[in-house]
């Protein structure tokens, strides 16, 4: 066979695997947002599960379905949260990640430990942190509550879980924990490509350790930390596992994340039309990343 | 040598930080691991020091919990995932690595964007496809939504890896006369294969870790080790001493395989953004 029908051919599969797997559901969910399928009616004739059952109705429900997602208050809110958790959890974590990245640098037998360390959070399961986070923030029990209301006697009595300001720090924490180890493996890769006698070149014009690194290793770093900061968003973004096992949303709906509104939209409800419609909502900001990252990281190629 | 001793405060100090990070890191890790060895009455106590028990991974495979079912879906459904999507991604990675295609980028970028769609956007299609074909609750429906999710990331890690290999012997097996599914036979495939079981296994944590799609795909017989943490309820309420159990083989196959492939899991995840 000649190379140029066989190098086409090596590709189709993934192709068709992809366009199937992604591309149709995303074309798909946009076609079902100008629709309207209720669990009301499924309820009326036959059982959901049951394959016969079409609960659709199109005409004319158009764009009924945007209207209301714009009018509900619910899901404004779960924007704020969105947003909110998105900046502090992309701030913390990579500031944190950045610090412990410098630390961790200079290599030697115990940072390379500590490194190897580094891998853990980030092969665990998120659901399982997150359940394992609200065992630890259990008002009596619950080892994060006896150890801060330790270290800040105002903690002590802080029900973490029941209260929407801390509910949502928890969430914060959680993800911080599983990303920041992460986030600092990557910025150690991107230390090492710092241009090393530049710095020594700082250090012997008598420039202070901070001018030093202001100066020479930031900017080297910038390219780094802009792909550390917009693929945390991405993912910040699309939050759901950690507030389903930790909060579900709650106390009320103070820490439900769009990811989390939509599901519960979806199928709890089973407004499938209207989840849709929400999700473009999600998948909007998404591209905008998306797009960012791509130019990111095929630029220098 | 009073910068020498100024050097030795900050060195300490530094060190005092990195352990202070090495502690946070594990100390949850730690808990949850310990949770899975005490009794129920220890969970509630805050006590440093309790008697192990292993009853509890004893009850987490029995009635009603089952926990052997899930742990055999979770593996199968990896494990598939990972069996259908790699010899596609090896070969799709070869065609993107070694040829010229046209509409190559497009098509690359189309490809890798996908990572980034959020699950819960494509899942309300799949979720109605499902169930018009009576696929709802199933491992295969969860194997096709796994798909979606980690072939991107397995193109770019073997690609990243076949890129690395050096043209010349190729070149010259294709001189002698040797077709181009020889040499990939002969030649390239065992070259490629540490990289090829790198981004294997990889994918097979990215699959066993997926949560959103088995919440929402699955409710009894396909369900998941993540979706199975949900299962510890008892009218006393939750029953964490069996969730740190279950917990506990959830992490550790994934702790053990990610130290396997360490330095190129940083790597799979920013799509080789950092080297």
């Amino acid at each position: 066979m000649r190379d140029r029908h066989l190098k086409y051919l090596f590709v189709l599969p993934a192709l068709v695997l992809v366009l199937v797997t992604s591309f149709w559901p995303l074309l798909q969910s946009f076609w079902l947002s100008f629709r309207e399928w209720k669990l009301s009616r499924a309820r009326e004739s036959r059982p959901l599960w049951e394959p016969e059952f079409d609960g659709w109705e199109t005409w004319p429900y158009l764009l009924e379905n945007y209207q209301r997602a714009l009018e509900d208050d619910l899901l404004w809110n779960s924007v704020q949260v969105t947003t909110t958790f998105m900046f502090a959890s992309v701030i913390v974590s990579v500031g944190l990640a950045l610090g412990l990245a410098l630390l961790l640098a200079p290599g030697g037998k115990f940072r390379l430990t500590v490194r190897t360390l580094l891998i853990l959070p980030f092969a665990m399961s998120p659901a399982l942190i997150g359940i394992s986070w609200r065992f630890m923030f259990q008002p009596d029990f619950g080892l994060f509550q006896a150890v801060f209301g330790a270290v800040v006697p105002g903690l002590a009595d802080v029900d973490w879980l029941g209260d929407p300001t801390f509910a949502l720090i928890a969430i914060i924490g959680s993800d911080v924990w599983h990303w920041t180890p992460y986030l600092t493996l990557v910025f150690i890769g991107g230390l090492a490509n710092v241009p090393r006698d530049a710095q020594e070149a700082a250090m012997i014009d008598g420039a202070s350790s901070w001018r030093v690194f202001v100066d020479v290793t930031l900017p080297a770093l910038i390219p780094v930390l802009a792909v550390g900061i917009i693929l945390k968003s991405i993912f910040s973004l699309k939050m759901f596992d950690q507030v389903y096992m930790l909060t579900n949303g709650g106390p009320g709906n103070a820490t439900q994340t769009l990811a989390h509104y939509i599901y519960f939209h979806g199928f709890k409800y089973y407004d499938m039309g209207y989840a849709s419609a929400v999700s473009y909502l999600l998948v909007i900001p998404m591209l905008g990343l998306t797009w960012l990252y791509m130019k990111l990281v095929f630029l220098k190629r | 040598m009073g910068n020498s001793i100024r050097k030795q405060v900050a060195d300490l100090f530094q060190f005092a930080l990195i352990l202070c990070a090495a502690v946070v890191i594990l100390v949850p890790i730690y808990w949850i691991a310990s949770g899975a060895f005490k009794q129920q009455v220890d969970v509630f106590q805050l006590k440093l020091l309790f008697t192990p028990t292993l009853a509890n991974f004893n009850e987490i495979f029995r009635s009603p919990y089952n926990l052997h079912e899930k742990l055999l879906n979770s593996t199968l459904v990896a494990g598939t995932t990972v069996i259908v999507a790699i010899p596609m991604a090896t070969m799709a990675a070869y065609s993107f690595s070694r040829f010229r295609l046209r509409f190559e980028r497009t098509m690359f970028l189309m490809i890798l964007s996908t990572q980034f769609v959020p699950a819960v956007v494509i899942v309300l299609p799949y979720f109605l496809l499902f169930r018009d074909l009576g696929l709802l609750d199933t491992r295969l429906a969860l194997v096709l939504v796994n798909l979606s999710l980690i072939l991107p990331f397995a193109i770019w890690m073997i690609k990243g890896f076949i890129d690395g290999i050096p043209l010349d012997t190729e070149e010259a097996a294709l001189v002698d006369g040797s077709s181009r599914l020889q040499v990939i036979w002969n030649i390239v495939l065992p070259m490629a294969l540490p990289g090829i079981l790198t981004a294997a296994i990889f994918c097979f944590i990215l699959a066993w870790n997926e949560f959103l799609f088995a919440v929402i795909i699955t409710n009894s017989k396909a369900v998941t080790m993540p979706v199975g943490l949900s299962l510890f309820h008892a009218e006393e309420g939750v029953l964490w001493h069996l969730i740190s159990a279950a917990g506990i083989l959830i992490m550790l196959p994934m702790f053990g395989l990610a130290m396997i492939i360490q330095k190129h899991f940083v790597q799979g995840m920013t799509l080789g953004a950092v080297r």
